[in-house]
Protein backbone atom coordinates (compact mmCIF):
# COMPACT_ATOMS: atom_id res chain seq x y z
CA UNK A 1 0.00 0.00 0.00
CA UNK A 2 1.57 3.48 -1.14
CA UNK A 3 0.25 6.53 -2.12
CA UNK A 4 -3.06 6.80 -4.77
CA UNK A 5 -4.06 9.48 -6.86
CA UNK A 6 -7.33 9.42 -8.46
CA UNK A 7 -7.85 11.82 -11.51
CA UNK A 8 -10.88 12.36 -13.91
CA UNK A 9 -9.36 11.93 -17.59
CA UNK A 10 -11.58 14.30 -20.19
CA UNK A 11 -13.09 13.09 -22.69
CA UNK A 12 -12.60 15.16 -26.11
CA UNK A 13 -15.52 15.94 -28.35
CA UNK A 14 -15.91 13.81 -31.22
CA UNK A 15 -14.17 11.06 -29.19
CA UNK A 16 -15.85 8.04 -27.58
CA UNK A 17 -15.42 6.73 -24.19
CA UNK A 18 -13.78 3.23 -24.96
CA UNK A 19 -11.64 5.10 -27.85
CA UNK A 20 -10.11 7.22 -24.87
CA UNK A 21 -9.67 4.10 -22.74
CA UNK A 22 -8.02 2.74 -25.42
CA UNK A 23 -5.63 4.83 -26.09
CA UNK A 24 -4.83 4.92 -22.24
CA UNK A 25 -4.14 1.50 -22.65
CA UNK A 26 -2.27 1.54 -25.08
CA UNK A 27 0.05 4.37 -23.87
CA UNK A 28 0.59 2.40 -20.80
CA UNK A 29 1.71 -0.91 -22.55
CA UNK A 30 4.08 1.60 -24.07
CA UNK A 31 5.52 2.03 -21.26
CA UNK A 32 6.13 -1.16 -20.16
CA UNK A 33 3.18 -2.03 -17.75
CA UNK A 34 2.39 -5.60 -17.55
CA UNK A 35 -1.95 -6.34 -17.38
CA UNK A 36 -2.18 -8.09 -13.74
CA UNK A 37 -6.54 -8.40 -13.54
CA UNK A 38 -9.23 -6.33 -13.66
CA UNK A 39 -10.52 -3.47 -10.57
CA UNK A 40 -13.52 -2.66 -9.56
CA UNK A 41 -14.47 0.38 -7.41
CA UNK A 42 -17.89 0.65 -6.36
CA UNK A 43 -20.61 2.53 -4.32
CA UNK A 44 -24.48 2.33 -3.57
CA UNK A 45 -25.99 4.90 -1.40
CA UNK A 46 -28.78 4.99 1.11
CA UNK A 47 -30.56 7.93 3.03
CA UNK A 48 -32.16 7.92 6.47
CA UNK A 49 -36.56 7.28 6.93
CA UNK A 50 -37.79 10.81 7.73
CA UNK A 51 -39.74 8.95 10.47
CA UNK A 52 -36.21 7.97 12.66
CA UNK A 53 -36.12 9.77 15.73
CA UNK A 54 -32.92 11.55 15.40
CA UNK A 55 -30.94 15.60 17.15
CA UNK A 56 -31.05 16.55 13.73
CA UNK A 57 -34.07 16.93 11.20
CA UNK A 58 -32.00 16.53 8.08
CA UNK A 59 -31.78 13.26 6.26
CA UNK A 60 -28.48 10.93 6.97
CA UNK A 61 -26.86 10.02 3.82
CA UNK A 62 -24.54 6.71 3.99
CA UNK A 63 -22.41 6.18 0.72
CA UNK A 64 -21.37 2.39 1.24
CA UNK A 65 -18.34 1.59 -0.88
CA UNK A 66 -16.08 -1.38 -2.20
CA UNK A 67 -12.29 -1.19 -3.53
CA UNK A 68 -11.23 -4.77 -4.97
CA UNK A 69 -7.85 -3.88 -4.07
CA UNK A 70 -8.57 -4.62 -0.03
CA UNK A 71 -11.55 -7.46 -0.66
CA UNK A 72 -12.49 -8.79 2.59
CA UNK A 73 -13.62 -4.76 3.52
CA UNK A 74 -16.36 -2.52 3.33
CA UNK A 75 -15.83 1.54 3.52
CA UNK A 76 -19.11 3.45 5.06
CA UNK A 77 -18.70 6.73 4.42
CA UNK A 78 -21.42 9.84 6.09
CA UNK A 79 -21.72 13.26 4.82
CA UNK A 80 -19.52 14.60 7.23
CA UNK A 81 -16.46 12.69 5.95
CA UNK A 82 -16.51 9.64 8.69
CA UNK A 83 -15.33 6.81 7.66
CA UNK A 84 -15.76 3.27 9.08
CA UNK A 85 -13.91 0.80 7.91
CA UNK A 86 -15.02 -2.67 8.20
CA UNK A 87 -15.25 -6.46 7.52
CA UNK A 88 -18.00 -7.16 4.92
CA UNK A 89 -20.77 -8.25 7.56
CA UNK A 90 -21.57 -4.55 7.54
CA UNK A 91 -23.54 -5.13 4.88
CA UNK A 92 -25.42 -7.86 7.01
CA UNK A 93 -26.13 -5.07 9.73
CA UNK A 94 -26.43 -2.36 7.23
CA UNK A 95 -29.54 -4.98 5.91
CA UNK A 96 -30.89 -4.60 9.25
CA UNK A 97 -31.34 -1.50 8.57
CA UNK A 98 -33.16 -1.58 5.86
CA UNK A 99 -35.33 -3.83 6.16
CA UNK A 100 -38.90 -3.61 6.96
CA UNK A 101 -40.75 -5.51 9.34
CA UNK A 102 -44.23 -5.90 10.56
CA UNK A 103 -45.97 -2.67 11.52
CA UNK A 104 -42.82 -0.92 11.42
CA UNK A 105 -41.05 1.20 8.19
CA UNK A 106 -37.11 0.71 7.71
CA UNK A 107 -34.44 3.07 9.19
CA UNK A 108 -32.60 3.55 6.04
CA UNK A 109 -33.20 2.61 2.28
CA UNK A 110 -31.27 2.43 -0.90
CA UNK A 111 -31.60 5.50 -3.22
CA UNK A 112 -32.70 3.93 -6.65
CA UNK A 113 -30.69 5.08 -9.47
CA UNK A 114 -27.57 5.86 -7.47
CA UNK A 115 -25.40 2.63 -7.90
CA UNK A 116 -21.66 3.66 -9.34
CA UNK A 117 -18.70 1.96 -10.40
CA UNK A 118 -15.51 2.39 -12.23
CA UNK A 119 -14.17 -0.67 -13.52
CA UNK A 120 -11.69 -1.89 -15.79
CA UNK A 121 -8.01 -3.30 -16.16
CA UNK A 122 -5.10 -2.78 -13.82
CA UNK A 123 -1.63 -2.53 -14.66
CA UNK A 124 1.57 -3.00 -13.08
CA UNK A 125 4.98 -1.28 -14.03
CA UNK A 126 7.99 -0.95 -12.18
CA UNK A 127 7.05 0.59 -8.52
CA UNK A 128 3.97 1.23 -10.15
CA UNK A 129 0.24 0.14 -10.33
CA UNK A 130 -1.96 2.05 -12.87
CA UNK A 131 -6.03 1.54 -13.32
CA UNK A 132 -7.75 2.73 -15.81
CA UNK A 133 -11.39 2.80 -15.08
CA UNK A 134 -14.65 2.81 -17.30
CA UNK A 135 -17.48 5.11 -15.05
CA UNK A 136 -21.20 3.87 -14.39
CA UNK A 137 -24.21 5.28 -12.87
CA UNK A 138 -26.85 2.89 -13.35
CA UNK A 139 -25.38 1.30 -16.29
CA UNK A 140 -25.20 4.37 -18.35
CA UNK A 141 -21.71 5.63 -18.96
CA UNK A 142 -20.14 8.66 -17.54
CA UNK A 143 -16.59 9.18 -17.67
CA UNK A 144 -13.59 7.82 -17.07
CA UNK A 145 -11.12 7.83 -13.50
CA UNK A 146 -7.09 7.04 -13.82
CA UNK A 147 -6.04 5.68 -10.47
CA UNK A 148 -2.42 5.77 -10.23
CA UNK A 149 -0.34 4.18 -6.83
CA UNK A 150 3.47 4.32 -5.99
CA UNK A 151 4.11 1.59 -3.49
CA UNK A 152 7.41 2.29 -1.71
CA UNK A 153 5.90 5.75 -0.17
CA UNK A 154 3.39 6.63 2.23
CA UNK A 155 3.83 10.18 2.23
CA UNK A 156 2.55 12.53 -0.50
CA UNK A 157 4.56 15.18 -0.58
CA UNK A 158 7.57 12.79 -0.81
CA UNK A 159 6.55 11.41 -4.42
CA UNK A 160 3.80 14.00 -5.62
CA UNK A 161 6.51 15.45 -8.19
CA UNK A 162 6.99 11.88 -9.84
CA UNK A 163 3.40 11.15 -9.25
CA UNK A 164 2.48 14.58 -10.99
CA UNK A 165 4.91 13.67 -14.06
CA UNK A 166 3.26 10.69 -14.73
CA UNK A 167 0.01 11.81 -13.99
CA UNK A 168 -0.10 14.67 -16.55
CA UNK A 169 0.98 12.19 -19.42
CA UNK A 170 -1.93 10.72 -19.32
CA UNK A 171 -4.40 13.13 -17.88
CA UNK A 172 -3.16 16.85 -19.05
CA UNK A 173 -3.39 19.62 -16.73
CA UNK A 174 -6.09 18.57 -14.54
CA UNK A 175 -3.01 16.68 -12.48
CA UNK A 176 -1.23 19.97 -11.74
CA UNK A 177 -2.19 19.79 -8.14
CA UNK A 178 -2.96 16.85 -6.17
CA UNK A 179 -6.21 15.55 -5.78
CA UNK A 180 -8.88 18.21 -3.43
CA UNK A 181 -9.40 15.59 -0.45
CA UNK A 182 -5.57 15.44 0.00
CA UNK A 183 -4.96 18.44 0.09
CA UNK A 184 -5.43 19.46 3.35
CA UNK A 185 -3.04 16.24 4.59
CA UNK A 186 -0.22 15.83 2.49
CA UNK A 187 2.35 15.04 5.04
CA UNK A 188 0.37 12.11 7.06
CA UNK A 189 0.30 8.62 6.42
CA UNK A 190 -1.86 8.07 3.41
CA UNK A 191 -4.20 5.11 3.98
CA UNK A 192 -6.79 3.58 2.24
CA UNK A 193 -9.69 5.32 3.39
CA UNK A 194 -7.99 8.09 1.24
CA UNK A 195 -8.32 6.07 -2.26
CA UNK A 196 -12.00 5.61 -1.37
CA UNK A 197 -12.45 9.46 -0.28
CA UNK A 198 -11.28 10.52 -3.50
CA UNK A 199 -13.65 7.93 -5.40
CA UNK A 200 -16.70 9.61 -3.14
CA UNK A 201 -15.51 12.84 -4.38
CA UNK A 202 -15.52 12.30 -8.20
CA UNK A 203 -18.19 9.72 -8.34
CA UNK A 204 -20.29 12.70 -6.59
CA UNK A 205 -19.18 14.54 -9.16
CA UNK A 206 -20.43 12.18 -12.04
CA UNK A 207 -24.10 12.03 -10.02
CA UNK A 208 -24.19 16.04 -10.18
CA UNK A 209 -23.23 16.16 -13.71
CA UNK A 210 -26.34 13.75 -14.68
CA UNK A 211 -28.56 16.54 -15.84
CA UNK A 212 -25.76 17.09 -18.86
CA UNK A 213 -25.97 14.43 -21.65
CA UNK A 214 -23.38 11.79 -21.25
CA UNK A 215 -20.16 11.48 -23.46
CA UNK A 216 -20.58 9.22 -26.09
CA UNK A 217 -19.21 5.33 -25.10
CA UNK B 1 -23.60 -13.34 2.80
CA UNK B 2 -25.18 -15.86 5.02
CA UNK B 3 -26.84 -14.41 8.01
CA UNK B 4 -24.95 -16.06 11.10
CA UNK B 5 -26.97 -17.86 14.13
CA UNK B 6 -25.78 -18.21 18.14
CA UNK B 7 -26.77 -21.68 19.26
CA UNK B 8 -26.70 -20.94 23.65
CA UNK B 9 -27.07 -21.87 26.66
CA UNK B 10 -26.53 -20.02 30.12
CA UNK B 11 -26.58 -20.51 33.45
CA UNK B 12 -24.76 -18.72 36.71
CA UNK B 13 -22.15 -19.93 38.95
CA UNK B 14 -21.50 -17.92 42.75
CA UNK B 15 -18.38 -16.58 43.60
CA UNK B 16 -16.82 -19.25 45.62
CA UNK B 17 -17.25 -21.95 43.03
CA UNK B 18 -15.72 -19.67 40.27
CA UNK B 19 -12.20 -21.60 40.98
CA UNK B 20 -13.46 -24.89 40.43
CA UNK B 21 -15.68 -24.44 37.70
CA UNK B 22 -12.48 -22.88 35.74
CA UNK B 23 -10.69 -26.16 36.84
CA UNK B 24 -13.13 -28.34 35.49
CA UNK B 25 -13.39 -25.59 32.34
CA UNK B 26 -9.33 -26.16 32.17
CA UNK B 27 -9.65 -30.24 32.25
CA UNK B 28 -12.13 -30.45 29.73
CA UNK B 29 -11.53 -28.08 27.04
CA UNK B 30 -8.73 -27.41 24.56
CA UNK B 31 -5.56 -26.27 25.02
CA UNK B 32 -5.19 -27.39 28.38
CA UNK B 33 -1.58 -26.27 29.11
CA UNK B 34 -1.89 -22.85 28.21
CA UNK B 35 -2.45 -20.10 30.24
CA UNK B 36 -6.33 -19.61 30.60
CA UNK B 37 -7.54 -16.67 28.50
CA UNK B 38 -8.96 -13.88 29.97
CA UNK B 39 -10.93 -10.67 28.82
CA UNK B 40 -11.85 -7.19 29.76
CA UNK B 41 -14.34 -5.59 27.82
CA UNK B 42 -16.99 -2.33 27.39
CA UNK B 43 -20.02 -2.60 25.30
CA UNK B 44 -22.05 0.29 24.74
CA UNK B 45 -25.78 -0.61 23.51
CA UNK B 46 -27.24 1.71 21.15
CA UNK B 47 -30.57 2.40 19.80
CA UNK B 48 -32.44 3.90 17.07
CA UNK B 49 -36.10 4.71 16.68
CA UNK B 50 -38.33 5.41 14.54
CA UNK B 51 -41.82 7.30 15.03
CA UNK B 52 -43.75 3.94 13.44
CA UNK B 53 -43.52 1.61 16.07
CA UNK B 54 -41.54 2.15 19.53
CA UNK B 55 -39.11 -0.96 19.89
CA UNK B 56 -36.00 0.38 18.77
CA UNK B 57 -32.90 -1.77 16.58
CA UNK B 58 -30.48 -2.15 18.98
CA UNK B 59 -26.51 -2.34 17.83
CA UNK B 60 -23.64 -3.39 20.06
CA UNK B 61 -20.64 -1.46 20.10
CA UNK B 62 -18.09 -3.64 22.01
CA UNK B 63 -14.22 -3.10 22.03
CA UNK B 64 -11.11 -4.80 24.17
CA UNK B 65 -10.06 -2.65 27.51
CA UNK B 66 -6.74 -5.01 27.12
CA UNK B 67 -6.36 -4.97 23.13
CA UNK B 68 -7.62 -1.61 22.33
CA UNK B 69 -7.53 -1.71 18.64
CA UNK B 70 -10.10 -4.31 18.62
CA UNK B 71 -13.36 -2.56 18.07
CA UNK B 72 -16.74 -4.41 17.15
CA UNK B 73 -20.52 -4.02 15.74
CA UNK B 74 -22.51 -6.65 16.80
CA UNK B 75 -26.59 -7.04 16.51
CA UNK B 76 -28.36 -10.19 18.85
CA UNK B 77 -31.54 -11.11 18.00
CA UNK B 78 -34.55 -12.07 20.51
CA UNK B 79 -33.36 -15.61 22.52
CA UNK B 80 -36.20 -17.96 20.80
CA UNK B 81 -37.05 -20.86 22.86
CA UNK B 82 -38.40 -23.15 20.54
CA UNK B 83 -40.58 -26.33 21.08
CA UNK B 84 -38.90 -28.52 23.80
CA UNK B 85 -37.11 -30.72 21.56
CA UNK B 86 -34.55 -28.19 21.01
CA UNK B 87 -31.88 -28.45 23.59
CA UNK B 88 -30.61 -24.70 23.15
CA UNK B 89 -31.47 -21.49 22.73
CA UNK B 90 -30.97 -19.72 19.13
CA UNK B 91 -30.71 -16.32 17.77
CA UNK B 92 -29.81 -14.62 15.02
CA UNK B 93 -26.09 -13.05 15.52
CA UNK B 94 -23.73 -10.53 13.66
CA UNK B 95 -20.41 -9.64 14.66
CA UNK B 96 -18.12 -7.86 12.63
CA UNK B 97 -14.55 -5.92 13.10
CA UNK B 98 -14.58 -2.41 12.73
CA UNK B 99 -12.05 0.55 12.80
CA UNK B 100 -12.10 2.79 15.94
CA UNK B 101 -14.85 5.32 15.38
CA UNK B 102 -17.52 2.87 14.91
CA UNK B 103 -19.30 4.78 17.84
CA UNK B 104 -19.14 8.14 16.25
CA UNK B 105 -19.99 6.70 13.12
CA UNK B 106 -23.66 4.51 14.17
CA UNK B 107 -23.74 8.31 16.02
CA UNK B 108 -24.20 10.08 12.46
CA UNK B 109 -26.55 7.14 11.33
CA UNK B 110 -28.84 8.20 13.98
CA UNK B 111 -28.18 6.09 16.85
CA UNK B 112 -28.44 7.10 20.65
CA UNK B 113 -26.40 5.33 23.27
CA UNK B 114 -28.79 3.73 25.65
CA UNK B 115 -26.60 2.12 28.27
CA UNK B 116 -22.87 0.32 28.68
CA UNK B 117 -21.36 -1.57 30.21
CA UNK B 118 -18.09 -3.51 31.54
CA UNK B 119 -17.82 -7.18 31.20
CA UNK B 120 -14.60 -9.31 32.53
CA UNK B 121 -13.71 -12.93 32.73
CA UNK B 122 -12.44 -16.32 31.16
CA UNK B 123 -13.28 -17.85 27.66
CA UNK B 124 -12.54 -21.45 26.52
CA UNK B 125 -12.84 -23.41 23.51
CA UNK B 126 -13.49 -27.08 22.94
CA UNK B 127 -14.01 -27.66 18.96
CA UNK B 128 -15.96 -24.68 17.55
CA UNK B 129 -18.00 -24.42 21.05
CA UNK B 130 -17.37 -20.88 23.33
CA UNK B 131 -17.39 -21.28 27.07
CA UNK B 132 -17.28 -17.98 28.91
CA UNK B 133 -17.20 -17.10 32.49
CA UNK B 134 -18.16 -13.42 32.69
CA UNK B 135 -18.88 -10.78 35.47
CA UNK B 136 -20.71 -7.35 34.79
CA UNK B 137 -20.10 -4.41 35.95
CA UNK B 138 -22.02 -0.82 36.09
CA UNK B 139 -19.97 2.33 35.09
CA UNK B 140 -20.56 4.89 37.92
CA UNK B 141 -19.15 7.55 35.59
CA UNK B 142 -20.39 7.56 31.73
CA UNK B 143 -17.72 6.43 29.53
CA UNK B 144 -15.17 5.88 32.41
CA UNK B 145 -13.89 1.97 32.59
CA UNK B 146 -11.23 2.36 35.29
CA UNK B 147 -11.59 -0.10 38.44
CA UNK B 148 -12.42 2.39 40.70
CA UNK B 149 -15.32 3.88 38.71
CA UNK B 150 -16.89 0.50 37.98
CA UNK B 151 -18.80 -1.96 40.43
CA UNK B 152 -20.12 -5.45 40.13
CA UNK B 153 -23.68 -5.61 39.49
CA UNK B 154 -24.00 -8.76 41.76
CA UNK B 155 -21.80 -11.42 42.87
CA UNK B 156 -22.68 -14.36 40.52
CA UNK B 157 -21.16 -15.11 36.87
CA UNK B 158 -22.68 -15.84 33.97
CA UNK B 159 -21.90 -18.72 31.89
CA UNK B 160 -22.59 -19.16 28.72
CA UNK B 161 -21.58 -22.07 26.11
CA UNK B 162 -22.21 -21.22 22.60
CA UNK B 163 -22.09 -21.64 19.11
CA UNK B 164 -21.85 -19.39 15.85
CA UNK B 165 -22.65 -20.87 12.43
CA UNK B 166 -24.95 -20.74 10.02
CA UNK B 167 -28.65 -21.30 10.09
CA UNK B 168 -30.10 -24.57 9.79
CA UNK B 169 -26.67 -26.90 11.67
CA UNK B 170 -29.26 -28.28 14.26
CA UNK B 171 -26.89 -31.40 14.91
CA UNK B 172 -25.05 -28.58 17.17
CA UNK B 173 -27.21 -28.17 19.70
CA UNK B 174 -27.01 -31.79 20.35
CA UNK B 175 -23.07 -32.17 20.73
CA UNK B 176 -23.46 -28.68 23.70
CA UNK B 177 -26.50 -30.75 25.42
CA UNK B 178 -23.51 -33.40 25.80
CA UNK B 179 -21.02 -30.63 27.18
CA UNK B 180 -22.97 -29.20 29.59
CA UNK B 181 -23.87 -32.21 31.08
CA UNK B 182 -20.40 -32.79 32.15
CA UNK B 183 -20.34 -29.44 33.90
CA UNK B 184 -23.26 -30.65 36.05
CA UNK B 185 -23.58 -30.08 38.89
CA UNK B 186 -20.89 -27.34 38.90
CA UNK B 187 -22.96 -25.69 36.83
CA UNK B 188 -26.18 -25.95 34.87
CA UNK B 189 -26.25 -24.63 31.54
CA UNK B 190 -30.00 -24.23 30.01
CA UNK B 191 -32.64 -22.33 27.65
CA UNK B 192 -33.48 -19.65 29.77
CA UNK B 193 -36.57 -17.74 28.60
CA UNK B 194 -35.82 -14.67 28.75
CA UNK B 195 -39.51 -13.32 27.84
CA UNK B 196 -39.79 -14.08 31.91
CA UNK B 197 -37.00 -12.00 32.44
CA UNK B 198 -38.42 -9.36 30.43
CA UNK B 199 -42.07 -9.51 32.09
CA UNK B 200 -40.46 -9.42 35.53
CA UNK B 201 -38.98 -6.47 34.97
CA UNK B 202 -41.93 -4.56 34.16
Amino acid sequence: MGVVCVFACPVPEGKSGQQVVDGLQKQVEMMGATKSGNFLVDCETYQSNPQNVTQTPQQCVVNILHNSEHPASCFSVTESGQILVSDLLFEDLMSKLTMAKAGRESFYSQRKGFKIESRGQRYEVGDFIIKIGSVSLASNFRGILIEVEYCPCVILNECWNMMKELLQSMVGNSAETPPPVLKHKPDTVYTPSDTILQYLDHFNNFRKAVSAPPPSR
Amino acid sequence: APLTTEFFLQGSVMENSLETLVNRLKGLCDNADYQQESFQDHEMVFHIKNTSVPTPLVFRVRHSLVQTECWSLRYLGHAEVGDKNRPTLVRSYIDCPTSENVAQFIGELGFRMDHEFVVKGFYFHKGRMKITVSKFYKMNQPGNTTNDTIETVCPSYLVELSVVTSSGQEAVGDDMKNFAEQLKPLVTLEKTDHRKIQLAQT
